[in-house]
């Protein structure tokens, strides 16, 4: 049976996890560590990196890197425009349509970015369940965790990143609830929890009641744009402005100048003094130092992490509850280690927060519990969430009709009736909208239906009923019917932040094509590396300063001939990129060598022995 | 009746469930939230109760264990999950509970707009009242007068309106407590006799809700006059600071 996983796709790092025996496992690499930054770099010669290596090229290949795509998913140009200044990469799109992120000559939507991250995740899980001797290691299903307050453009990006993995998204889960769901299992335990979830570019707040076993989200709230990105960029706006030097920075400045602050920022999590070092380089010759206190960090910060405040306020009164029903606070993410940020959420509740489990892990072992559920048919717990954004339709004047409220519980469905205006109107167009505004043009456009071949009658006879689906993982689909004549009628989805499903086959097509070339790119590489080792190892035995006499004690004649002409040649087609002809040509000189390696091992043994018995005697 | 999609067999339109094969059953056109959720339609009920039978149906019904079946199934679990939330939803707020028997029972929605535009007999006087002190206030702050001294003008002038919306709360109350007696002798009793009764009372359960929105809008325009002067006090306060 092929695999099941639970992966937290975060802003800054990915993780995945799975369930063993009903206990989730964070998959980990050779060092240890289970965290996959989430970076993506395209090679010069076509190869992606993802993870550490990509995060090494934000340094010498800025413009051809990006991070943080989780910002982007589901939103357009005129939403991301003021944050794209400081970013490497260029950020593009047409308005009102998906946003583009462009490197070199090509162009990428987030959810591809995003794909790139899961399928080396789906790789690593893979890798591990091989090693770890299973038969079947494929991993071919994911839980795939969001933020809760994701709208349905967001969550519908994240299923597509996903089916571009070649991942079945069997479930997208909020991760505050996962959170909740990864620490219940220890606990076993029964009350009200807030779950207090700052990460890399988002908040969520999300309430919960656990009883018998249900995880019930009672309400949630947040904010998806908000997060330690927001101070990354307050620090780094602070340096440049203190630098001395001309005004437009070089992407590679700006980086050194954010990993020089997430280091600073990182310390003070400990320590009440650090220094924010950037090292020089010839783009700031003279380097940067700069101390910074706790105190001053914090007064930076302050305003931001008090923006998480209102939402906390706001799923407090949703739920009906007052800062005293609550029982538990849990933080999750890796901007809940701030000492600030901790002091202001035990300020607003009251009660010191829990952190046992690991804020950067406990997400993705969520995720794996839920899968588990999912495949398993386990029934001790059961997840019931929110849905965080009310949905409605624009009518008459650009006024939204609210059709199913935040914060029910999903699956949820609404229905809403709908007529002609005019005699033998076949069609009738419905824009759909997110959010708790009351006019259309404040809400979050989410798409554009129209339905057709409504049989011909008089203005005002039909009786078109509109069902509205929002299903378990808070993803919207919509189908209507003509009750007078029961006619179920078509419904065309133009949706306003997304892929259509023809754009997410035809990248999945080119995603094909794609693999081949990065596969291909990865071999010629590795083709290079290994020809370069050869080379190099027999130019070192051609160097030796006994070389003379070895080959006049040991070689035949002509053969050192012809182990300078099978170098020639090597090194003739090593820059190219036939990976076919590197290998033909490092073959043919490992070849040549294969009897000089033989008698310069032979002859180091002998003097190594040699030595010893000296030495012995 | 509905039929079972798996085996054919005829199950009671309540069951979620296949009596025969015990698959899990199309939802059909349901439009009872108690019989759903295997309640008789009391209106005083114990809100733990109905926490249970909604986590136990949610076990039930959710998706998550679903995920293997076939897709009718797949799509019946959704359907059940979707009108048990909904289910639970709308008994869960004793209004909103009051709202759905109403339906169940035929009488025209209590949230419909002429409801809210026409002022109820029984509020006249204190509409009208309300209505004199509130143009009073309004035309006062025009003048500039203290928004303090106003601020407790209207305090005052929110109490009969408070005062008569817990007299409604109680009047629901109660009318909800005989309701849930009727029901239970009519079953045993002569039926004529409950039927009228009974009407009478969802008539009363129907004006009270159609003068409690009235009054909810009215205390919310309260709310709108307190907070448009809190606003004006505080800009005054910030403009008068920096030169102090």
């Amino acid at each position: 049976m092929s695999k099941v996983v639970g992966i937290d796709l975060g802003t800054t790092n990915s993780l995945v996890a799975y369930a063993d025996n009903g206990r989730p496992v964070v998959v980990r690499d050779d060092s240890g560590d289970a965290l996959v930054p989430s970076v993506v770099s395209l090679g010069e010669e076509g190869t992606i990196y993802v993870g550490r290596e990509a995060q090494r090229r934000l340094l010498t290949a800025p413009s051809r890197s990006v991070y943080s795509v989780k910002r982007f998913m589901g939103r357009g140009i005129e939403d991301v425009e003021h944050e794209a200044a400081l970013l490497p990469f260029r950020v593009a799109g047409d308005p009102g349509g998906v946003v583009r992120i462009g490197i070199a000559d090509r162009e990428f939507t987030p959810p591809e970015i995003s794909a790139f991250i899961l399928r080396e995740l789906k790789y690593r899980a893979e890798e591990h369940f091989r090693e770890r001797g299973d038969f079947d290691f494929e991993v071919d299903r994911a839980v795939v965790t969001v933020p809760a307050y994701f709208n349905d453009a967001q969550r519908t990006a994240t299923r597509d990143a996903g089916r571009l993995a070649g991942l079945e998204v069997l479930r997208i889960i909020n991760e505050p609830t996962a959170a909740s769901l990864a620490y219940g299992l220890d606990k076993r335990n029964r009350g009200t929890i807030a779950v207090y979830d700052l990460g890399g570019g988002t908040f969520d707040i999300s309430i919960l009641k656990v009883e018998d076993g249900v995880f019930q989200v009672l309400s949630t709230n947040g904010d998806t744009h908000l997060g330690g990105d927001d101070i990354d960029r307050l620090l780094v706006e602070q340096v440049l402005a203190e630098i001395a030097g001309p005004k437009e920075q070089d992407a590679a400045t700006v980086e050194a100048i954010r990993r020089a602050v997430i280091q600073a920022k990182w310390d003070l999590s400990d320590i009440d003094e650090t220094e924010i070092r950037i090292a020089p380089s010839p783009a700031a010759r003279a380097g940067f130092r700069r101390p910074i206190t706790r105190v001053e960090f914090e007064d930076v910060i302050r305003l931001l992490v008090e923006r998480t405040l209102e939402p906390c306020r706001q799923a407090l009164a949703d739920a009906g509850l007052q800062r005293s029903d609550i029982d538990e606070v849990v933080l999750v993410g890796g901007s809940t280690r701030i000492p600030l940020v901790r002091r202001v959420v035990e300020e607003l509740f009251g009660r010191k927060p829990h952190s046992e489990l690991n804020p950067d892990e406990v997400v993705a072992l969520g995720a794996a519990v839920q899968a588990d559920i999912l495949v398993s048919g386990r029934r001790e717990m059961l997840l019931l969430d929110v849905t965080p954004l009310s949905l409605g339709i624009e009518t008459m004047g650009g006024v939204v009709s609210k059709i199913i409220l935040r914060n029910s519980t999903i699956p949820a469905s609404g229905r809403e009736m709908f007529t002609t205006g005019v005699d033998n109107q076949t069609g009738v167009d419905i824009h759909v909208l997110q959010g708790e505004r009351e006019l259309a043009a404040d809400c979050r456009s989410l798409a554009h239906l129209h339905l057709g071949g409504i049989p011909p009658m008089p203005a005002g006879l039909p009786r078109i009923e509109v069902r509205f689906q929002i299903d378990a993982n808070g993803i919207l689909s919509v189908a209507a019917r003509e009750l007078r004549t029961g006619i179920e009628q078509t419904i065309e989805v133009k949706p306003s932040y997304g892929l259509t499903d023809a754009e997410v086959e035809q990248m999945l097509i080119e995603s094909f094509e794609h693999a081949e070339a990065d596969v291909e790119a990865r071999l010629l590489i590795d083709a290079r590396n290994e020809a370069e080792s050869v080379m190099h190892a027999t130019e070192r035995v051609l160097r030796r300063p006994d070389f003379a006499a070895l080959a006049a004690e040991q070689l035949e004649a002509g053969e050192r001939e012809r182990i300078d002409a099978a170098l020639a040649e090597l090194k003739a087609v090593i820059a190219g990129s036939d990976r076919v002809v590197i290998q033909e040509k490092t073959h043919a000189l490992n070849h040549a060598t294969q009897h000089l390696a033989e008698v310069t091992i032979n002859r180091t043994v002998r003097e190594a022995l040699a030595g010893r018995n000296v030495k012995d005697v | 009746m509905l039929e079972c999609r798996n085996c054919g067999a005829g199950a009671p339109v309540d069951e979620h469930f296949c009596p025969q094969c015990s698959r899990i059953l199309a939802l059909g056109r349901h439009g009872d939230c108690f019989t759903f959720l295997g309640l008789p339609r009391k209106l005083l009920i114990d809100p733990q109760d109905l926490e249970r039978r909604f986590r136990e149906l949610s076990r039930k019904f959710h998706p998550d264990y679903f995920y293997n079946a076939t897709s009718a199934e797949r799509l019946a679990s959704l359907e059940r999950s979707s009108y048990l939330n909904d289910a639970y939803r709308a008994l869960k707020n004793p209004v909103s509970r009051i709202e759905h028997l109403l339906a169940i029972e035929g009488l025209p929605s209590a949230r419909s707009e002429e409801g809210t535009t026409k002022v109820p007999p029984s509020l006249l006087e204190e509409v009208f009242a309300l209505n004199e002190e509130l143009d009073e206030i309004r035309e006062l702050r025009e003048a500039s007068e203290d928004s303090d001294r106003l601020l407790v003008r209207l305090a005052n002038a929110r109490k009969p309106i408070d005062a008569k919306r817990d007299e409604h709360e109680r009047q629901l109350q109660e009318l909800s407590a005989r309701w849930d007696r009727l029901l239970a002798v009519s079953g045993v009793e002569g039926e004529p006799a409950t039927a009228a009764e009974k009407r009478a009372t969802l008539d009363a359960l129907r004006e009270r809700l159609l003068e409690r929105n009235y009054i909810n809008n009215l205390l919310a325009t309260i709310e709108r006059e307190v907070s448009g002067l809190q606003a004006h006090a505080s800009r005054r306060g910030a403009t008068v600071s920096p030169n102090s």
